[in-house]
């Protein structure tokens, strides 16, 4: 063959070999590593010695970045809504209009200078407050490119009103868990450091609550922990699985699974207490020394506290379903061994903290794991996921990482600063827009300290104007926010006076836009980053410890920009000329010469050069530069700097782990009283009347659950995990070789249905079959999906998988109408979760299902993009359940 | 040297990235090996998946990698006329794309439906084991794109030929479960660990006590007079896995204090036999 260029990026999937031929991506591939690359660690453990392959992973969407790259849906040119009139006033602009109209193509100076002029008028008349923006999270990837770096240096030095996310991923932790156990710095989770050699060497059991690692892959890890679960599998730990679908990791490494209802995990929790706290099999000694009121807690889960109930396994069951004989033999197992437990992505996430009540889950599973003496060998909060051994020494910045960001000096001369103070929150963005008024309490993410949880906003802030003007940056809320239907009442709101939308893909979003700017993807233009890497000393610091290696990539221009797409760099560099301040903005620099000062400011200049660093195109950091650390027989490094997680705070030496605060080198946690708070002193503090997070963490029956109102019409739990196919909201619309998995979607008249998952009981029930079109739907909304039937969900759950890229409703630009894309956020509820507790709640989410007919029209929402929905694939689907091909190859499995 | 992969079904969680990296690598693009792939409706790395269990206390889920095995007496190349495919040296069954033109009767002869029909070229379509890609001097890598694909090492190449292969250390050290639609030929793609089927239960004390029976002894007795024996564990479960299809089994539970109970059961499936309350004596 011709010789092929070879680069190298980063995606959310892994890090990539990129092949080029002639202009054009061949194909994505895993790093492959070389001699002259890094020796890896090695982790001796139980009589054997454990090294990671000598490659990297992607996972299945990696392999997918091609394929995206030269999407069908990628935005081709600058466009405008055909009907926009651009009044002078802002007024009579045909909003009602924005998810129905068509586009005309533009030229980017027609483009810009409408952007620009808009830009001045609606500042002229209302103020810099008057616009807000957005992006969504992991759109892309590098420290140039990224929304905390360009996308915050652009609107920071533009003035504009922020919009705070909120912890979407992990409410219930991040609200709840540092009222029991601090760790608001790292946003209510754990310290997974080191851990996986702890585990190896000395765990005996698993708990992995609420919990799917082959799914999330800690984070955007690629697969690279698959492996490490498989060897602590097969040196025989036990896994316990509590989720109430089987999930793909349960379903493969279970030793017991239990399948809760939703939202009653707390109620298991207290239970398994009860059971400990009755037999005396928690560690006394240390809850005695470490633990703050317990004895009034203790009390509570006896019956002998305020609401009188004894937390039996019995009283358990009749909440969860879960029987409860299960229940006593899993605390007697996790009592009886050595045992290391979490929930969800990186320990403190899952969907159980997604629920009503989601904090004090959080807040019982802490509190048990510090009963069996947290931080003790083998005894941990860690769900096999990060924790990985890392160089902790050599330091590259992270995207959350103070000094990682081009909107920040060191990296940039004069920094970035937003002058407008009024703020917004995203998941009631549109509320806000549509009422003209919001209130809620919180800085979305708190971690600055537990009082950043309770502070309180107001919009219009005092003295400020309201917002006209959007501008969307990446991905798709339809199918990560709750409730969605309010997303397009304010898109066609006339309060929004001209929507911008700039995205690589023709997203669910973009389609409500003014004006569309097309960027173009990771692999059209240069950035730098490390792979995992969230930040050292930002929030989740050291995810890279998700990773078998730690590799730092230059993420070369593998191709030039398709179309007219240009590099989000180039577009907000144009707009900031065209408003004045270009080079202000781009201070002279081109992309590359950004990308250059994040490796200016790492370790990375000690190791190489910037032209051999390119010229290689990544960098694997040894986890120790020391010789006396490599084992001389296999050449691998069997010593490094550890610094094993939480276990400074059982042994009681000072903390020295990575991102800790000056208190725990005195011993203390981050709670008012520096201990496991067993009856949460800040909540007495800040909301002692707070009803949903009570000063004890207890279960409560949530205000949409299998005991409310709402059961009774809407009798099922609808669950919405994070995705195993897709990430976000980032690759199911853009490759359609995603919609092939039968687990996935299936294609019904040119429409990719999703796969909602229904036991049999249910099934039989409703008379529904495998491979039926269903509609499931509530007051708020109606979306259609394919049915899969599977004893791997409980009979009082339906689960589907959130984040649909797709949101494509049968009538186009209209609220309510039916969804057929698989965005079933439509169905979920607005609600925040308490009066204090601005967290979304996707899975408190009573719904009803029956049988449909599909929609007749093929991909009817998508008739506005470039190029029209292939309509070949209905003939070249594979069927949804492949047992039958599975009889013939394999010999038959169903009974007869 | 004979190119192989051993498909370790044990390890595999049906992450996908394997039926990617070759998506990846043949839609859309060709060799003298093979036409381009079309972009949708062809699976040359299948993953066959099926659900395990009668019962949620015991589901589990098969998840087989399945391409084409390269078979070492291939029924395509029976089928085919004029040579259009052949197995070459190394044991990799190659369709030759110029050759098969029209000929579906390639596609209908594969035991295991590897072989795809390309509609718009008229052409049966399959696997390569990347072939074109380690014969060429130029790439860079050394194994299939599903193989470097994997990160469970659920699929391992090598050369079949020598004793010291990785690929043959795996296969000594695991089950090889031959796929029933073959027969009993031999193949370059050897399975391992594809499972048969479970029998399982839970024993309980007596309901009113609300606890699990642990240690508690079952003994399964296949009508082909195999015994298996286990005490239950911590969670009061038994599983006895692997088992031989189609056949009857005794399951006999004792516990010391506690009447004696006993099912019979049949390995047609896989199945969770009892939730077993025992009475005490």
């Amino acid at each position: 063959m011709a010789k092929e260029k070879i680069t190298h990026s980063i995606c959310v999937g892994g890090p990539m070999t990129i092949h080029v031929k002639d202009g054009v991506i061949r194909r994505i591939r895993p790093i492959v590593l070389t001699d002259d690359d890094a020796q890896g660690w090695v982790i001796k453990a139980r009589g054997k010695e454990y090294t990671p392959q000598r490659k990297t992973t992607l996972s299945l969407l990696g392999y997918c970045e091609k394929d995206k790259t030269y999407a069908y849906d990628r935005i081709k040119y600058p466009m405008i809504r055909e009907d926009f009139i651009e009044t002078p006033d802002g007024q009579n602009r045909n909003t009602e209009n924005r998810g129905k109209s068509g586009y005309r193509r533009a030229s980017w100076d027609e483009a810009l200078s409408l952007v620009a002029r808009e830009i001045k008028r609606l500042h002229a008349t209302y103020g810099k407050e008057t616009l807000t923006a957005i992006t969504s999270s992991h759109h892309s990837w590098g420290l140039v490119g990224y929304k905390i770096s360009l996308f915050n240096r652009f609107f920071n030095m533009m003035g504009y009103t922020r919009v705070m996310d909120n912890p979407d991923s992990w409410e219930g932790f991040h609200w709840g868990a540092p009222h029991t156990y601090g760790y608001y710095w790292r946003l209510g989770g754990p310290e997974p450091f080191d851990m996986l050699e702890d585990a190896m060497k000395n765990v005996e059991t698993m708990i992995m609550w609420s919990h799917d690692p082959d799914t999330t892959r800690g984070g955007y890890s690629a697969q690279e922990s698959a492996l490490w679960r498989w060897w602590m599998k097969e040196m025989g730990i036990q896994f316990i699985y509590v989720d109430p679908f089987n999930n793909f990791s349960s379903v493969k490494h279970a030793d017991k699974w239990i399948g809760p209802r939703m939202g009653t995990d707390a109620a298991i929790l207290e239970a398994i207490a009860y059971v400990w706290i009755t037999e005396g099999t928690y560690d006394k000694e240390y809850i005695a020394k470490h633990g703050h009121r317990f004895d009034e807690w203790a009390q509570h889960i006896l019956g002998l506290g305020v609401d009188g109930t004894a937390k039996t396994p019995k009283w358990a069951e009749e909440l969860s379903g879960v029987k409860a004989a299960d229940i006593k033999a899993i605390a007697r197992r996790w009592a009886s061994t050595v045992t290391t437990g979490g929930s969800g992505m990186r320990g403190g996430f899952g969907g159980a903290c997604r629920t009503v009540g989601g904090t004090d889950y959080a807040r019982l599973l802490v509190s048990l794991l510090a009963m069996q003496g947290m931080g003790k060998p083998g005894q941990n909060m860690w769900t096999g996921t990060c924790g990985g051994p890392m160089n902790y020494n050599f330091w590259f910045g992270g995207y959350s990482d103070p000094l990682a960001s081009i909107a920040k000096a060191p990296v940039c001369d004069v920094p970035a600063a937003n002058t407008v103070s009024q703020v917004l929150y995203r998941t009631n963005l549109p509320d806000a827009i549509l009422d003209g008024h919001y209130e809620w309490y919180g800085e979305g993410f708190c971690g600055g300290g537990l009082d950043f949880e309770f502070t309180r906003h107001v919009y219009p802030a005092p003295g400020c104007n309201k917002v006209h003007a959007f501008w969307r940056y990446g991905g798709s809320f339809y199918g990560t926010m709750l409730d969605t239907n309010k997303w397009t009442k304010m898109y066609q709101s006339s309060e929004l006076e001209f929507v911008i939308n700039q995205d690589i893909y023709f997203t669910p979003e973009t389609r409500h836009a003014d004006v569309i700017l097309p960027a173009c993807s990771n692999l059209e233009r240069v950035d730098i980053g490390e792979v995992g890497n969230s930040g050292n000393g930002g929030y989740c610091s050291h995810s890279q410890t998700g990773n078998s290696w730690q590799v730092i990539v230059y993420q070369d221009k593998a191709i030039e920009p398709l179309w007219d797409s240009r590099s989000d760099f180039w577009i907000f560099s144009q707009v900031a000329a065209r408003l004045g301040w270009g080079e202000a903005f781009t201070e002279g620099r081109s992309e590359e010469e950004w990308a250059k000062r994040f490796w200016q400011f790492s370790d990375l200049p000690k190791v190489m050069s910037w032209e051999q660093f390119k010229e290689k195109g990544y960098y694997i950091v040894p986890v120790s530069f020391k010789e006396e650390n490599v084992d001389p027989k296999t050449g691998l490094i069997e010593n490094w700097d550890r610094y094993p997680g939480f276990q400074w705070f059982a042994e009681e030496k000072p903390c020295n782990t990575p991102n800790h605060k000056d208190f725990q080198e005195e011993g203390l946690l981050g709670t008012l009283t520096g201990k496991f708070e067993f009856v949460s002193e800040s909540m007495l503090y800040w909301a002692p009347d707070d009803e949903i997070r009570t000063p004890i963490a207890r279960y409560k029956d949530s205000w949409e659950g299998h005991k409310s109102l709402s059961a009774d019409k809407f009798p099922y739990g609808m669950i919405s995990p994070h995705p195993r196919f897709d990430y976000h909201t980032h690759y199911q619309q853009h490759s359609k070789w995603l919609w092939e998995i039968p687990e996935n979607r299936k294609v019904i008249n040119g429409n990719p249905y999703l796969i909602c998952r229904i036991n049999p009981k249910v099934a039989e029930e409703k008379g529904i079959c495998e491979g039926d079109v269903v509609k499931l739907f509530n007051d708020r909304g109606q979306a259609l999906c394919v049915a899969h039937i599977t004893r791997r969900v409980n009979p009082e759950t339906i689960h589907v998988y959130t984040s649909s890229g797709i949101y494509n409703p049968v009538e186009l630009g209209k609220a309510g109408a039916v969804e057929k894309g698989g965005s079933i956020n439509v169905l979920t509820p607005g609600r925040l979760m308490g009066d204090y507790i601005p967290a979304m709640v996707p899975n408190s989410c009573n719904i009803d299902v029956v049988k449909a007919e599909a929609d007749p029209n093929p991909g009817q929402g998508w008739e506005y993009m470039l190029e029209a929905v292939d309509k070949q694939q209905e003939a070249t689907q594979r069927p949804m359940n492949t047992s039958i091909e599975a009889d013939i190859i394999f010999g038959e499995k169903e009974a007869k | 040297m004979r190119y192989g992969i051993a498909v370790n079904s044990a390890r595999c969680m049906a992450c996908y990235a394997c039926f990617m990296a070759c998506k990846d690598e043949h839609c859309g693009w060709g060799s003298a090996l093979s036409a381009p792939q079309p972009h949708m409706g062809q699976f040359w790395m299948n993953i066959v998946e099926w659900e395990r269990g009668d019962n949620e206390r015991r589901i589990k889920t098969a998840t087989v990698p399945t391409p084409c095995s390269h078979c070492d007496d291939p029924a395509c190349m029976k089928a085919a006329k004029n040579g259009a495919v052949y197995k070459r040296p190394d044991g990799v069954v190659i369709i030759d794309p110029e050759k098969a033109v029209g000929q579906k009767e390639i596609v209908d002869a594969c035991p295991i439906h590897a072989v795809y029909w390309n509609e718009e070229l008229q052409l049966p379509q399959k696997c390569t084991m990347c072939a074109e890609l380690l014969d060429d001097p130029d790439y860079p890598g050394k194994e299939p794109r599903c193989v470097e694909a994997c990160p469970n090492q659920a699929l391992v190449f090598g050369d079949l030929d020598d004793p010291n292969s990785e690929i043959n250390k795996v296969i000594a050290a695991n089950k090889v479960t031959q796929l029933e639609a073959l027969g009993n030929m031999g193949s370059s793609v050897v399975h391992l660990n594809v499972p048969t089927a479970f029998l399982a239960g839970t024993v309980f004390l007596p309901a009113e006590e609300e606890e699990v029976c642990i240690g508690a002894h079952v003994k399964a007795t296949c009508e082909c007079g195999t015994v298996y024996e286990m005490d239950t564990n911590w969670a009061g479960d038994w599983e006895f896995e692997d088992l031989p299809k189609n056949k009857k089994f005794t399951i006999e539970i004792t516990a010391d204090g506690f009447k004696p109970v006993s099912y019979e059961a049949f390995t047609d499936a896989d199945h969770y036999v009892a939730e077993t309350y025992l009475e005490r004596v």
